[in-house]
């Protein structure tokens, strides 16, 4: 029952599940909210309100660590949103959960290209989207191996590597492993910004 | 309880929202599947073991999708428990997701907004920068 770090991977498995019960399996979003309730010291409140402290600009709130429990009972409830595909058949879980309310909009998005998988319909963006994570993905696979094994001096592992960046280009997402790669192949495509984090 | 045409979906829909954030506890389950049955009102489980298991993969014409909203109240609390549903029709479900993104993107206000204050910090070293140099320039001019 693995939650998905990305959405994009959640999308994808699920198309796949859908593809092979598309009758059985369902989608069920769930959206709850928590009362914000701080323990005094927690580990995560910390990190917040420093970064809060580092990101606002007025000087007073470097030194007032006592602020943080007027904060945290300031805090309206956090929501949560799960969506998680299962198929009672194979009993098959897929889940991805997030609390940004940026993503709403796409995820919902996915829940209409995933519905027209279930629907029955051609189901083109689907089907496209599913091909190429799945082309990329396997190449990036491919890749691993082929680094691992031949140390990255294979000569036609260059040629996998544009071959799996292209897919992913042209898929919906390019993970970290994907760019490690394409660095190791003697960067076949254009560096992303957001590996530098 | 019969299926809710789409319009009526989405306000009882926005409603149940407008209850979770007032209270501001609680839950909100909305769930798709495929509408595996024509006429009937009960569900039948499909069974994919009978004779032609695979007969679903590739159905002879698109089906309709169900879809399902509650508040999540369960057996303790029956009388207050809201249960939606729908039957999106093949053609309609463009128009169907669009308003659905709609709704759910009005109704989650719990969800974490888009955090910009690292984009301002940014936007304030530039300006920053971009006044130093204009005095820079200011001085080179008086100069």
């Amino acid at each position: 029952m693995p939650y998905y770090a990305k959405s994009e991977d959640w999308l994808h498995q699920s198309a796949l599940l859908l593809q092979a019960r598309p009758s059985t399996t369902r989608i069920t979003t769930r959206y709850h909210l928590k009362p914000a309730r701080r323990v005094p010291k927690p580990k995560k409140s910390d990190a917040t309100t420093t970064s809060t402290t580092a990101q606002t600009p007025a000087p007073p709130a470097q030194k007032q660590p006592a602020v943080q429990p007027a904060q945290a009972d300031a805090k309206p409830p956090r929501g949560h949103l799960v969506l998680k595909t299962y198929d009672p058949h194979s009993g098959v879980t897929l889940k991805y959960k997030t609390s940004k309310a940026a993503e709403v909009t796409r995820l919902v998005q996915m829940l209409g290209t995933l519905g027209r998988g279930m629907a029955g319909l051609a189901a083109e963006p689907v089907a496209a989207a599913a091909a190429a994570a799945v082309g990329g993905e396997d190449e990036v696979m491919v890749d691993v191996a082929g680094a691992e094994v031949e140390g990255g001096s294979g000569v036609q592992t260059p040629a996998a590597v544009g071959g799996g960046a292209g897919g992913a280009g042209a898929g919906v997402g390019a993970g970290g492993k994907e760019q490690q790669q394409q660095q190791q192949g003697g960067g076949g495509g254009k560096k992303k910004k957001r590996g530098k984090k | 309880m019969g299926h809710l045409t789409h319009d009526e979906f989405f306000t009882k829909l926005a409603d149940v929202f407008t209850t979770r954030r007032t209270k501001a506890h609680g839950a909100v389950f909305l769930t798709q599947k495929r509408l595996s049955h024509n006429t009937n009102q009960q569900p039948t489980p499909s069974d994919p073991s009978s004779a032609d298991p695979l007969a679903d993969l590739h159905p002879a014409q698109p089906l309709p999708l169900l879809v399902r909203a509650t508040n999540g109240k369960g057996k303790a609390d029956r009388a207050a428990k809201v249960k939606l549903s729908t039957v999106v029709e093949p053609d309609a479900l463009e128009g169907f997701y669009a308003r659905y993104a709609e709704v759910c993107k009005a109704g989650m206000t719990a969800l974490k907004p888009r955090d910009r204050t690292k984009r301002k910090a940014k936007a304030k070293k530039r300006k920053g920068g971009a006044g130093a140099g204009a005095g820079a320039a200011a001085v080179a001019a008086a100069a």
